[in-house]
């Protein structure tokens, strides 16, 4: 009786929504096992310091996805979104480092900042380049986002008396003898307030998930999925293709700039230099690798691919090799019909040993009889 | 007053004249046919209709409505909405969002209450599912609400679109080759669903169509395009048996 009231239950939830707390739960499930392994010393130094880095990897890539999979275009510049973030952040944190004192209120402000920052230059960024398509677009994003890195990498920033500083080199700044510098160019910001944690980075994840999976899930969304899957038959049912693709952009770039404020106060320096299209590729093969479309995937192919190579350390010398080799696997796991049919029926198999075996410990109680 | 009032339409494409002081009135409530051969310009009059081409010259006239050079999306919410030849469904999406995409622009929540989960979304939502289901029903689709739109029959396929254009709630529904491959019992299928769909929903309707069992048994007026000009119009009956319309279809 209460089987199949619950068998009901489960027929009753949309599937968008089993497909999205299947997700949380993994993601909570990781992050509390995570805490019981590191708060009984069973992780080493190097891991630990990769779990802000996991949760900053799996924002971008899930943000990336956005655009990548719901939108359908593919944009090579988020590293220059979270750049953006990162700076802005940064300096927020410092500006107010010491007005705001605490921590816990400073931090999430800060945060939000890196992200509406990041929003309002992909807003910018969006509107003339959401005009081009395909390939077109990749290229022009990828040419912003070295923009926007290049930028803040010649950008001196300092503060005195007489009030902000801002040049394109260090003498040009005219500093006062009591000015200090904040931002100095190549070599970046020093000095940020080192906020962010595991906890925090978690429950940024989590923020952005349900972000993502509501945004998918609702009305916006559906539009967007519309306009990828058909952009003609999108507007003859009256949908305005330029409005939803930018809110998709600005809400992927809002997303990028949180992990890039997560980024950025995770480390006592903060340099454009890291914001390379290297960055961007990396995130892009988070997603692809994941599944395009897939959030749960960019998740887990971000969390994979980041631990993957401190994991193989202890092999230094076949490391990227073995790295290399579970990319491939991956890619032809993900894209090959025949290989994810073998996989898919392995886990059918696995499934069915598992029922088998619980009905041989639990055996049925009674057997219907017609 | 007409509900579709088109006089002298005409585009060019460089030097070729596609469509020529092409003219055309509807009445609200009738089932019009449009035919000619292939290549006689009848798409193109469609898509000028559409705003998907802006017309070199005539005016288009929607229910007193001046909508000629609009935008198609402005088109779509004054009320005429379209099927396409070949069918543009949003594939990766499943049947019911396909019809809910179509409802998109009556049913209103801001993407903030969507991402926030706001007790309108769960309101409006409701809503549009269960206006999409009614939609679904009279297609006889309901039971496949949650297929992928691109794992429906092709016949189903049809109805589909025709569904979701009706979503938009629109005053003029314009079929583009509705029975384009189907079998004669998905045609008669489909016949029967277009003449409900014209009483149920009050719709006029403006088909394009090469299957003549269709429009004979269908269309209650006619026009006939032949290399872009208008060759004659008028009951479906008369227009069947002018010796023009057969030399324009069969030649001499």
């Amino acid at each position: 009786m209460s089987n199949k009231a619950t068998l009901a239950k489960a027929k009753m939830l949309k599937p968008q929504t089993k497909q999205s707390f299947t997700t949380y739960i993994m993601v909570i499930a990781a992050f509390v096992i995570m805490m019981v392994l590191s708060s009984t010393g069973n992780v080493s130094s190097q891991i630990e310091g990769l779990l802000v880095p996991l949760c900053v990897y799996s924002i971008l890539a899930v943000s990336l996805n956005l655009t990548v999979g719901i939108l359908g275009e593919l944009s090579l510049g988020q590293a220059g979104f979270m750049c953006v973030g990162a700076y802005a952040s940064a300096l927020f944190s410092i500006a107010t480092n010491e007005s705001i004192t605490v921590a816990w209120i400073r931090f999430p402000l800060a945060i939000l900042v890196g992200g509406i920052c990041a929003a309002v230059f992909g807003i910018l960024i969006g509107i003339p380049v959401l005009r081009l398509r395909g390939d077109y677009l990749a290229i022009v994003t990828l040419a912003f986002g070295e923009i926007i890195k290049n930028v803040f990498a010649a950008l001196y920033v300092g503060i005195d008396s007489n009030g902000l500083h801002i040049a394109l080199n260090q003498a040009d700044m005219n500093l006062a003898e009591d000015g200090t510098e904040i931002i100095r160019g190549a070599l970046g910001v020093k000095g940020v307030p080192q906020d962010s944690t595991f906890v925090i980075g978690f429950v940024l994840l989590m923020i952005t998930l349900i972000i993502s999976y509501n945004f998918i899930n609702s009305r916006t969304g559906r539009a967007v999925k519309a306009i990828r899957d058909n952009a003609i038959a999108a507007e003859s049912v009256g949908l305005n293709i330029t409005k939803y693709k930018l809110i998709t952009f600005a809400l992927t770039a809002f997303l990028a700039g949180l992990a890039g404020a997560l980024y950025s106060h995770n480390y006592a320096t903060l340099q454009a230099a890291k914001f390379d299209y290297n960055m961007s590729i990396l995130i892009l093969v988070f997603v692809v690798l994941g599944g395009i479309g897939n959030i749960r995937g960019s998740v887990i192919a971000a969390i994979v691919l980041t631990l993957l190579p401190e994991v193989l350390r202890s092999i230094n010398n076949y490391r990227m090799l073995i790295y290399s080799i579970v990319l491939i696997v991956m890619m032809i796991c993900t894209s090959n019909e025949k290989a994810r049919n073998l996989i898919i029926s392995v886990f059918n198999w696995l499934k069915d040993q598992i029922i088998k075996l619980k009905n041989m410990i639990i055996k049925p109680k009674t057997k219907e009889v017609k | 007053m007409a509900l579709l009032e088109v006089k002298n339409l005409g585009i060019s494409f460089g030097g070729l004249r596609a469509v020529d002081e092409f003219s055309v009135s509807i009445e609200k409530g009738e089932l019009y046919g449009l035919i000619g051969p292939n290549g006689a310009g009848k798409t193109t009059v469609f898509n000028m209709l559409t705003g998907v081409y802006k017309p070199s010259n005539g005016v288009i006239m929607l229910d007193g409505q001046n909508i000629t050079g609009k935008s198609t999306i402005e088109i779509n919410r004054a009320g005429i909405a379209r099927t396409f030849q070949n069918i543009r469904l949003f594939k990766a999406m499943s049947v019911l969002d396909n019809v809910k995409v179509g409802l998109h622009n009556h049913y209103k929540y801001s993407t903030a209450e969507g991402v926030f989960r706001m007790p309108r979304f769960f309101f409006t939502e409701k809503e549009m599912d269960k206006k999409a289901m009614e939609l679904l029903s009279v297609f006889e689709l309901d039971s496949k609400a949650d297929f992928l739109a691109s794992n429906l029959p092709y016949g189903d396929q049809r109805k589909l679109e025709i569904a979701r254009a009706l979503a938009t709630q629109p005053k003029l529904l314009l079929l583009d080759e509705p029975a384009a491959g189907m079998n004669p019992n998905e045609t008669a299928e489909l016949m029967n669903t277009i003449r409900f769909v014209r009483d149920n929903f009050d719709m006029t309707v403006l088909l394009i169509e090469h299957d003549m069992s269709l429009v004979s048994g269908i269309c209650e007026k006619l026009s006939v395009l032949n290399f872009g000009q208008l060759l004659c119009e008028g009951n479906t009956f008369d227009v069947l048996k002018n010796p023009e319309v057969i030399t324009a279809y069969l030649g001499d």
